[in-house]
């Protein structure tokens, strides 16, 4: 006998809501890989789908990869994209310009699932996240006491993550030590942070004097939430100030940068802008608006940084 | 017979304050431009002849045809090398 009926919400009719969605045939598989997902606390405007196997990955295509960077191999054409990670057989493929990825990942990956859906998986959602209109860039956020948001861009040695907990610990509210995606918002451009620990070095631990937070044995380092460090979360911001980071022993300084230095300086922190010819209107677009947006500086870092006060403040009032 | 340059359709350009920067999405690399830079290439959007793209930039800038035309002939070379440009005989 069929159940009651009710009355269909014709004022509600039938949405998808935006975000990361996995599928799996395997419901174990989905329920691991779902609280990492989770945890990066992403609402993309339109959703996007991770459908993960168990399996053999397909061989390397003949040809090198249109761009690599530690771990993970990318090789991109008409067709679509292919990611591949060298920690475990593990790839994915993106259709076209398609907001799904077809993710196969071998039982050697399953072993290390912590460590796939940092490095592997996060590219995978980089690469889905382009086609819902959110572009990668390599950097941290930050809004200071006085509500202006900061980018700080910079290599993986920049000290992006120490100065992002010392943000943290000098009550500003810090979005990521270094995964952002810029996002169209009007006329300006804000940036999203991927949720996850400020992760610090032993040299960045001993600076701010910080001997708790929590072990990431695999990556050899510490993590803090901004809350642990005194600071907030800040899941996006608009941002005024860029600051191109580099660490220098002397004393913390700010210098000028010109708005072609900046430009390309975003350039060379936003490598897929290159990759997928599709995307790069929109990704270049972006920056370019950002560029606009914000004042541009370089920032060396010094010891005198991590002395009583706020350091950045009086130095870009 | 007149040889006139173009963009290369791989290129794309972004502009901030007169300067900025080229991307080659085929060979992936990217290049920053000065504000004349900038300028020849809004001029490349069409095929151009070398005296037009020598007229153009007298146009935006008080600079006299010889000067132009060096800067023109130097930067042109510069894109060549880069594969930023075509060039077509008519």
């Amino acid at each position: 006998m069929p159940g009651a009926r009710g009355v269909y919400p014709l004022a509600i009719p039938p949405v998808i809501q935006p975000g990361i969605h996995v599928s799996s045939a395997d419901p174990a598989l989905a329920a691991a890989v779902l609280p990492w997902v989770a945890a990066l606390e992403l609402d993309p405007p339109a959703p996007v789908t991770l459908e993960i196997v168990v399996g053999t990955p397909g061989p390397d295509p003949g040809e090198p990869p249109t761009f690599s960077q530690p771990h993970l191999s990318l090789w991109t054409d008409q067709r679509g994209a292919r990611l591949t990670w060298d920690g475990a057989p593990a790839e994915a493929l993106l259709p076209g310009t398609e907001r799904r990825a077809r993710v196969t990942l071998s039982p050697a990956a399953l072993d290390r699932l912590d460590d796939c859906c940092r490095v592997f998986l996060l590219g995978v959602v980089i690469l889905l996240l382009r086609r819902a209109g959110w572009h990668h860039v390599h950097a941290a956020t930050a809004i200071d006491p006085k509500g202006r948001g900061w980018l700080f861009a910079g290599n993986a040695m920049a000290g992006k993550s120490t100065t992002a907990a010392w943000c943290a610990t000098r009550g500003w509210a810090v979005g990521t030590d270094d995964t952002a995606f810029l996002a169209a918002a009007g006329s300006h451009v804000e940036v999203v942070a991927a949720r996850g620990p400020l992760a610090l070095r032993d040299g960045g631990k001993a600076l701010l004097s910080r001997p708790d937070g929590t072990p990431l044995p695999s990556r050899g380092k510490t993590g803090y939430r901004p809350e642990d460090l005194g600071g907030r979360w800040a899941p996006r911001i608009r941002p005024d100030i860029i600051a191109f980071s580099a660490v220098g022993s002397g004393a913390t300084h700010v210098g000028p940068i010109s708005p072609r230095e900046t430009l390309a300086a975003l350039v060379r922190w936003s490598a897929w802008v290159l990759f997928e010819p599709s995307l790069a209107d929109e990704h270049l677009g972006l920056l370019s608006s950002l560029a606009g947006q914000t004042r541009s500086l370089r920032l060396t870092l010094g010891p005198d940084l991590f002395a009583p006060g706020d350091r950045l403040m009086e130095l870009v009032p | 017979m007149t040889t006139t340059f173009r963009r290369h359709p791989d290129l794309r350009l972004a502009a901030l304050d007169g300067e900025g920067v080229v991307l080659h999405l085929g060979s992936r690399k990217y290049f920053t431009v000065s504000e004349t830079g900038v300028a020849i290439l809004d001029l490349l959007e069409q095929p151009r002849a070398l005296d037009q793209l020598v007229a153009g930039l007298m146009e935006r800038y008080d600079v006299d045809a010889a000067h132009a035309d060096q800067s023109v002939r130097a930067f042109l070379d510069r894109c060549r090398s880069a594969g930023l440009i075509l060039e077509s005989e008519s």
